[in-house]
């Protein structure tokens, strides 16, 4: 089976672009020192899933980094690494850093791999720090030059900044790079280097300042917003703001233009190996400096600009009210049809025809806004037999993708929430679940490893499973980590399920050692967040050497059933097309008592119960007797039964409406429809019924 | 009861608006803020294993809500449902969160303010029970109402099906 990835690389930059948008939003949130864990958490599992999907789709630039900034971001998880400062800004740069690889393999262009590997190198070095010498975590930072364009003539009011900072400004947590930039956010800035006291290579200290600027902002900025800037750096700092042009000085009419301090050019290339800085670039010669800090301003500008995409969200509360206002129209069209009919004269059968052509855009603008949300799991199922393909090839194991239900269609939204939780799932089974061939022939199973992923609608929810026959999840190891992390006393005894329950605890994972697969145990407490999150629930069954089964269950808030209108009485029950198997009349012949209780007839060589509608809703059928009515064969569960009504309707394509909302649950029954006349229809739920009725006639 | 009653309380001023309904010779009043909306009648679809006062099912604007008939649900004599027969579509609050029901009465009378010194208490009735969905009693032009507590009355009832139970409807009470 081989799938195009690429129809869903659109999916998966849009995806991406927004998790990006949330982790910036979080870590602008983040308080240094006292960060709140769940931030620290959203931003681990933004990382963690554009790891995984780039590592899905092979855009292993991508991968490689994130895998770098997973790695600190799980030191600042575990709190074993303050957030400084300079970690919170180095994360941002790399917010920025994900969003320009993810626009270049959009744009099918070159990453800047230059930026890329500087920043990458930087979340090394921080992490190597904080193993080597936990308080010591500036990086280094020589001859960072400001992001301005400096060719333009200066206006004549202008601010004139001097600012020197001290050797050892960095080391109090201030970073000149990021004040320069503050200021380059109010205006236009006009800078110039002093790099006269910057040592030779060899006497650097990557955490020592040896640069001092002389900054020129426009005048219509306010003195306080450019002190404010400078806020924090006081006393760190030889610091002086003049006002040019307007009132001119004599000793500041002089130095407008300062040229540039000689040793500059010569001394800072010299520098920059040492000092590897992504954004903006270390200061290389004055030409080449404007030439590049102008690249680096247009690509920090992108990330407020929203990033290309040929599709829109709308939240889902638009799209059912929307629904219902069409449902209303449907509703209001069949009454005026009605009306219409009656209607005599001239124009008549103008208004006839008018309204048919109504009743004809009304179902079309129906199935349209139907269409909006409904998508069959196949768009999500899809992408994995690749993903299996290569996660298997790369660890060596043997697995078979079993995919089945696909067809079965849902909401849009839950389906696109849908896809990261079974990533996660699958990814699990694969990495964890399935033993290496020679651990499975030595278990007597067969070398290749099943993985089956399934979907249906099952009692008024749409269960997704995902089941391997792998070894299970490891209850000794799983209970000894809980343990060792103090989730569980030391002697308290828990049963199998509790014992699975602690697997959607945060950060909890048995693996040994990380992989860029799966295992540093982010996976199962964002699944059940996601799940919980579209109002489901998932379950963990599984058995020692046989494998485990994940079970997701949603609830139905919206899906689309291809129902066959059936009439008992006065009522009309909808029963799902894909649970019957066929309609026929009984002859008298073929049908018999069991103990005079159950009736069956014969159906293809099978003697299968009759359940009667009628009984069992409480409703005063057209008929009792079996040979007027017809009998829809059903099927649910594996168990197949006769269901006794007056009539058979016509199949429409219903959409499917909870009664729990407002009542509650009726056995047998999954959920209502309203039909085109506005009336309530319930829509019968199979397997559900046949266990309703068994247990009627056994009791 | 609503943030806005609360809120009318703690400036000492306990006046609410009641939507006030006839049932036989009885008249019922319901906080109006619960009030959803007032419809006439129209044939709703039966839903099986439902109490008998639990007539059925009807769409609202797309989404599916429960009648119940009042009638029944107090065991006063069944009236026959005609076009002048209104259904007042409330919501309650269960543990579960917000829930509509219509519920059906003979005619909707008025919208009065009740001043909640005007309220008086239900006298107890022996049975046990049967007066705990009543809010008090409060005299309007010269005619008792008996306000509901509509989240007792329905909104219990409506989670015990949740819950898989039947609620049989009450014996004749609190007239």
């Amino acid at each position: 089976m081989t799938v195009d990835l690429t129809q869903f690389h659109d999916a998966f930059f849009e995806e991406s672009f927004e998790a990006l948008d949330a982790m910036e939003a979080a870590l602008l949130k983040l308080d240094i020192g006292a960060p709140d864990p769940e931030l620290i958490n959203t931003i681990f599992r933004v990382a963690h899933s554009i790891k995984g999907g780039s590592a899905t789709f092979g855009f292993t630039e991508i991968a490689s980094f994130t895998h770098s900034l997973e790695t600190l971001l799980d030191e600042l998880r575990s709190a074993t690494m303050p957030v400084t400062d300079q970690v919170s800004d180095t994360l941002l740069k790399s917010v920025d850093v994900m969003r320009a690889m993810l626009r270049a393999v959009q744009a099918k262009q070159p990453i800047d791999a230059q930026r890329v590997s500087d920043l990458q190198f930087d979340l090394e070095v921080i992490i190597a720090t904080k193993n080597a010498a936990p308080a010591a975590a500036t990086p280094p930072a020589v001859g960072q030059a400001p992001a301005p364009p400096a060719a333009i003539p200066a206006p004549t009011p202008r601010w004139q900044v001097r600012f020197r900072p001290y050797r050892e400004l960095m080391a109090r947590g201030n970073d000149p790079l990021r004040m320069l930039r503050e200021l380059h956010e109010l205006g236009e800035v006009r800078a110039q280097i002093d790099a006269q006291h910057l040592p030779p290579l060899a006497e650097i200290e990557p955490q020592d300042c040896h640069l001092a600027w002389t900054l020129e902002l426009p005048g219509e900025i306010a003195e306080d917003a450019i002190r404010q800037v400078f806020d924090w750096a006081e006393g760190d700092c030889d610091l002086t703001i003049e006002r040019l042009g307007a009132a001119p000085l004599a000793q500041t009419a002089q130095q407008p233009v300062e040229t540039p301090t000689a040793p500059l050019a010569a001394e800072t290339p010299a520098a920059a190996p040492a000092a590897p800085e992504a954004t903006p670039p270390s200061a290389p010669p004055a030409p080449l400096a404007v030439a590049r800090a102008e690249t680096t301003a247009k690509a920090d500008a992108g990330p407020g600009a929203p990033a290309d995409s040929g599709s829109i969200r709308v939240s889902v509360d638009k799209i059912d009210e929307l629904m219902n206002t069409v449902g209303e129209l449907v509703i209001t069209q069949a009454m005026l049809s009605q009306l219409g009919g009656q209607f005599e004269g001239p124009q008549a059968e103008q208004l006839r025809a008018g309204l048919g052509q109504l009743e004809r855009n009304m179902r079309e603008l129906q199935e349209s806004v139907m269409r909006v949300r409904m998508l069959p799991i196949s768009f999500v199922f899809s992408r994995f037999p690749r993903m299996v393909r290569d996660l298997a090839h790369r660890l060596g194991k043997q697995i078979e993708l079993k995919l089945t239900g696909e067809q079965t269609e849902l909401d849009k939204t839950v389906l696109e929430k849908i896809g990261d939780p079974l990533v996660h799932l699958v990814r699990n089974c694969i990495d964890h679940g399935i033993e290496p061939p020679e651990k499975r022939i030595a278990a007597g199973k067969p070398a290749a490893g099943t993985v089956h992923l399934d979907a249906a609608h099952r009692g008024g929810n749409i269960a997704v499973e995902v089941s391997d026959d792998g070894g299970g999840l490891d209850k000794d190891r799983i209970l000894a980590k809980a343990r060792s992390r103090g989730l569980v006393g030391a002697n308290d005894t828990l049963s199998d399920a509790e014992i699975y329950e602690l697997i959607f605890l945060p950060g909890f994972s048995t693996a040994e050692k990380t992989t860029d697969v799966s295992g540093r145990g982010v996976g199962m407490d964002v699944v059940r967040r996601n799940v919980k999150s579209l109002g489901g629930k998932i379950e963990v069954n599984s058995q020692s050497g046989r494998g485990s089964r994940f079970t997701i269950t949603l609830p139905l808030t919206l899906a689309i059933v291809d129902g066959q209108s059936v009439a008992v009485g006065s009522e009309t029950y909808i029963v799902p097309l894909i649970s019957i198997v066929e309609s026929m009349q009984l002859k008298n012949g073929n049908l018999s008592r069991l103990s005079g209780k159950g009736e069956v007839f014969s159906f293809r060589g099978d003697y299968l119960p009759i359940i009667r509608l009628h009984e069992l809703f409480g409703v005063a059928p057209r008929t009792h007797e079996l040979h007027e009515g017809l009998v829809v064969v059903a099927e649910g569960d594996g168990c197949r039964a006769g269901l006794f009504v007056d009539d058979l309707l016509g199949q429409q394509q219903v959409v499917i409406k909870s009664l729990e909302t407002n009542y509650g649950h009726i056995e047998g029954i999954s959920g209502a429809t309203i039909l085109g006349d506005g009336s309530v229809s319930l829509i019968l739920d199979v397997p559900g019924l046949i266990r309703v009725a068994s247990m009627r006639i056994t009791a | 009861m609503s943030a806005n009653t609360n809120g009318e309380r703690q400036h000492g001023v306990e006046s609410r608006q009641v939507l006030t309904f006839v049932l036989g010779s009885e008249t019922y009043g319901v906080d109006i803020l619960r009030v959803q909306e007032i419809r006439g009648w129209t044939a709703v679809t039966k839903i099986p294993h439902a109490p008998a006062h639990v007539l059925g099912v009807l769409n609202l604007r797309g989404s599916i809500v429960p009648i119940v008939d009042l009638r029944m649900r107090f065991a006063l004599e069944h009236a026959e449902y005609t076009a002048i027969t209104v259904i007042i579509v409330m919501s309650v609050l269960t543990p579960a969160g917000r829930r509509d029901f219509g519920v059906v009465v003979d005619g909707v009378s008025d919208v009065v303010d009740v001043n909640a010194a005007e309220v008086k208490p239900v006298p107890e009735l022996g049975e046990r029970g049967a007066t705990e969905y009543l809010l008090g009693l409060v005299t309007i032009a010269e005619r008792m109402v008996v306000l509901l507590d509509i989240d007792r009355l329905i909104g219990r009832e409506l989670t015990a099906i949740g819950a898989g139970e039947d609620t049989e409807p009450l014996a004749a009470d609190a007239a």
